[in-house]
């Protein structure tokens, strides 16, 4: 991926007001390389104490929460990383991840690392944690994940008469035929399919290796986990209260990726609460800003408020099931009515980032405007309307699930909607999150829904294949285009990473021209740290780099 | 005695399994009106057949019954009792951890800001009521009255948030800003809520908002009886034989009053052991309070019966004991 944008690097200016609650380190840095350009290495040393939510899981194969997710990040390491300033894959563990086909693929396995418990980091540890992720008897749901490589549907059973009495059968496999060691440092894998991505893929959490006897007591290694990376846990997972990660002495990789001595997760079950932690000077790093707090946040610590464009994507799905929204041109009507800008400044105080297409801004590959339905024209819009023939449905119902304040933009939406279109409008937001989730796979919404996304690997395929392609694990819409799924198709096996992209935004195009959905946002991230922190490092890709952060030495 | 305690201890298996049924019946409507909250911990990303079957069978969630609205679910109630028979609760849905892991590794937190805040209400509770009891009408007995009713009529919620941010953000940055003034007061004492550097520390101002209300409470009922027995022809009499004032008080007016206020305490213990949901939340003690909040907001069915279970068992225990206690500060009452 090319360098898009500088480094995403915010140094505090404020005085200490607060002062450190404990730490203080004789240490002088030895090492002053840095993993990226211009990043100055600042001192080593000290507690960072950081605010958190309590993880599901500390296990790589079944964490895929954010709160799980940035913890076992600094606990395990895998093949590959993302760049802190510019969020590039960079091989970690990997020496090499090569193909000819861009169906198998060789990695080769740099020497000399090793788990906390003295086994070493081969080719062995990648394969028993992917197969175990794979094994669906196992129910860890980093399995989605593995879905790419041959042999996952021997590795998976489903009940054969759904919640009926009769057990599901073990799996026909144990193991995924495609993967298969060469030699300690080097095995290779097949892919069900060419996929030009696959070893950008490979920095998520969910590909990290495993010890032997992580899987012999998963259990034992989810409390106390057996990690490969820079930090090592101090103790057990204290649940609901903290978790508490010192500098692993194992660790041979970058230096520069333990700068604090220790690392300390407080637990919180409500993010006001941890909040008011912050104001008191407990919490050095708060990545969850309460959103009713916001505003208030902004102006009060505006100097330590770390904000960047983020990934999460919203959109209002349309049902094409439905034969009111099989013509194109009512989507974009509908598509054009609707003035993002005004909402997320009314409604979300600006914590937003109004869509333009359908790829997150962080990606590469993004490109602004995409969707030249995303911008609002009422005139346009009613105009396309009439060339459809007009508004052949009932009142437009727009779903959204219940208690989280859908309604409040629905409502923008469906007024923009009237006001343009003249088509009445209801909000359905009755259904609780399970329920409103099993309509979508159901396909059973009557209106527009709003549904939301975020990346699973930083390609940004991720935002296209699973969400539009024929059959797409997320294709709520239904929407299906051969043209589209050819191109997908063309951009997975494409020799290089810039060739792929360029058939994914050919393909993304498309959608601009379809609109199977209306984009609406993007996410972004708010981040507030306290006075005591030197250096605050943002990765794009993989969020705040805790391990990367310095403290203020003193 | 003795077979009164056997008695009530008996009558304890209706009721505990009457709770449980109820909580059973609840949590299962709940899942077969909003669909199985194994789907939710996927969100927008569409999990396989087989994962979702392989998840829900471990979650014990796969049974039919819990598809069809209004189905009580017996077979799966009996299931569940057959389990907790041998001390399995299940395991949560989020993170797959034990029920009994979870309330044990909790109820050490609400141990300790129940008794800070049961301490609190008792001592101080009983010495206002005490005190504006014997001075009726004076300033003190209108301080205490309007006191408490001001704290009755706050909620709890805005109590603690209040507290929370005047008092531990804004008054302890204040104090936290001097370098010289003691650690275990700005940052002990005065936390935002509960710290593990300061694990009795930072649980005192919780436990006393958390004691606040039932303070108020108790301190009224203490002082109407006060008020009461005071008059009384045994307080009088004694007055009369010349006894000692404080003897009087203590011995005689005091304990013949504390009847109602012992009621009042020893069901507001088995409030409090039950876990403080507002409280601990606010100020994010991680007891079974908080772990029950968030598990009912999350659907979490086994927790949330294990947690409600323990709660009622603790409060049936509280109130056998106060129930033995009356004959102790009464000698007239007895059992048989």
């Amino acid at each position: 991926m090319k360098v898009r944008r500088s480094a995403t690097i915010a140094v505090a200016t404020a005085m200490t007001m607060l002062a450190v609650a404990a730490c203080s380190s004789s240490e002088t840095p030895t090492d002053t390389k840095t993993s990226g350009a211009g990043a100055a290495a600042g001192q080593k040393g000290g507690d960072l104490r950081i605010y958190a939510t309590e993880p599901a899981f500390l296990l790589p194969t079944a964490g895929d929460d954010m709160p799980s997710i940035n913890v076992i990040r600094q606990l395990y390491r895998g093949l590959v990383k993302y760049n802190a300033e510019t969020g590039e894959a960079e091989m970690d563990l990997a020496e090499s991840i090569e193909s000819s086909d861009q169906k198998n693929w060789t990695v080769k396995l740099k020497t000399g690392y090793t788990f906390e418990n003295g086994e070493p980091v081969n080719a062995d540890a990648f394969i028993r944690a992917w197969n175990y992720a794979a094994y669906s008897p196992n129910a860890q749901n980093n399995a989605y994940f593995m879905s790419r490589i041959a042999g996952i549907d021997e590795m998976s059973s489903s009940d054969p008469d759904g919640d009926g009495p009769k057990e599901a059968p073990e799996p026909k496999a144990k193991e995924l035929s495609g993967l298969k060691k060469v030699s300690d440092t080097e095995f290779t894998v097949e892919l069900k399919d060419p996929f030009a991505g696959f070893p950008v893929t490979m920095g998520y959490s969910g590909f990290f290796p495993m010890a032997d006897a992580c899987l012999k007591d998963t259990k034992a290694c989810n409390e106390t986990p057996i990690g490969n990376g820079p930090y090592k846990i101090e103790g057990a997972w204290e649940h609901n209260v903290g978790i508490t990660l010192v500098r692993s002495d194992t660790w041979k990789g970058d230096a520069n990726d333990a700068m604090a001595d220790k690392l300390s997760y407080r637990i919180f079950a409500d993010d006001n609460a941890g909040y008011a932690a912050y104001q008191a000077g407990e919490i050095d790093v708060m990545e969850a800003v309460p959103s009713a707090r916001y505003k208030e946040a902004k102006a009060q610590y505006g100097d330590t408020l770390f904000e960047a464009p983020g990934d999460t994507f919203t959109y209002v799905g349309l049902p094409l099931y439905r034969d009111e929204f099989k013509d194109k041109r009512v989507r974009q009507a509908l598509a054009l009515s609707i003035d993002r800008q005004p909402i997320i400044d009314a409604v979300f105080d600006g914590r937003f980032t109004a869509a333009t297409g359908f790829v997150s801004p962080t990606f590469d590959g993004f490109r602004p405007d995409v969707c030249q339905y995303c911008k609002a024209d009422p005139a346009k819009a009613k105009q396309l309307l009439d060339e459809a023939g007009g508004w052949k449905g009932d009142k437009l119902v727009l779903w959204g699930n219940a208690g989280v304040g859908h309604e409040k933009w629905l409502q923008a939406v469906g007024d923009q909607i009237k006001a343009a279109l003249g088509i009445d409008y209801e909000i359905r937001v009755n259904l609780q999150f399970p329920e409103y989730l099993a309509t979508a796979d159901a396909k059973k919404f009557t209106g527009p829904f709003r549904l939301g996304w975020g990346p699973d690997y930083p390609v940004i395929e991720t935002y296209l294949k699973p969400l539009y392609g024929t059959g797409g694990s997320s294709n709520n819409s239904t929407y299906t285009n051969p043209e589209f799924d050819k191109l997908i198709t063309e951009g997975d096996s494409a020799a290089s990473v810039e060739e792929a992209i360029a058939k994914y935004q050919a393909a993304e195009d498309i959608l601009g021209e379809d609109m199977p959905v209306i984009p609406m946002w993007f996410g972004k991230v708010a981040a507030l740290y306290s006075t005591n922190v030197d250096k605050f490092v943002f990765n794009k890709i993989s969020d705040v780099e805790y391990g990367k952060i310095t403290l203020k030495q003193k | 005695m003795g077979r009164y305690v056997i008695r009530r201890v008996l009558q304890f298996i209706p009721t505990v399994l009457g709770t449980m049924f109820l909580l059973h019946y609840l949590t299962s409507l709940g899942i077969q009106l909003t669909g199985n909250p194994v789907r939710a911990l996927f969100g927008d990303r569409t999990p396989t057949p087989a994962m979702m079957a392989a998840l829900s069978e471990r979650l014990n969630l796969n049974d039919p019954c819990l598809t069809q609205t209004g189905n009580p679910c017996i077979g799966l109630f009996g299931e569940r009792l057959v389990n907790i028979a041998q001390w399995d609760f299940g395991i949560s849905l989020t993170g797959q951890r034990e029920v009994t892991d979870i309330i044990g590794a909790a109820l050490p937190y609400t141990i300790r800001i129940a008794l800070i805040g049961f301490v609190f209400e008792a001592f101080v509770g009983i010495l206002a009521g005490v005190l504006a009891g014997l001075r009726s009408g004076g300033f003190l007995d209108y301080f205490v009255k309007i006191s408490t009713t001001l704290i009755i009529a706050v909620p709890i919620f805005v109590l603690g948030i209040v507290i929370r941010e005047f008092v531990a953000v804004k008054f302890g940055n204040q104090l936290r800003a001097d370098p010289n003034f003691p650690e275990i007061i700005s940052r002990g004492f005065l936390a935002a809520g509960y710290k593990p550097d300061y694990p009795w520390a930072s649980l005192f101002i919780p436990g006393l908002v958390l004691g606040a209300t039932s303070l108020a409470v108790t301190a009224r009922l203490t002082r109407t009886s006060m008020v009461e027995n005071v008059r009384a022809d045994y307080v009088r009499t004694a007055r009369a034989k010349g006894l000692m004032p404080r003897r009087i008080t203590g011995v005689h007016t005091l304990r013949n009053s504390l009847i109602p206020v012992v009621t009042s305490l020893g069901v507001d213990l088995g409030v409090l052991m039950g876990g403080a949901v507002v409280t601990e939340t606010i100020f994010n003690v991680p007891g079974i309070g908080r772990v029950a909040a968030q598990s009912a907001r999350t659907g979490d069915a086994s927790v949330v019966i294990g947690i409600v279970t323990l709660a009622a068992l603790i409060f049936l225990v509280a109130n056998l004991l106060v129930d033995i206690l009356y004959a102790v500060l009464d000698p007239r009452i007895r059992y048989e």
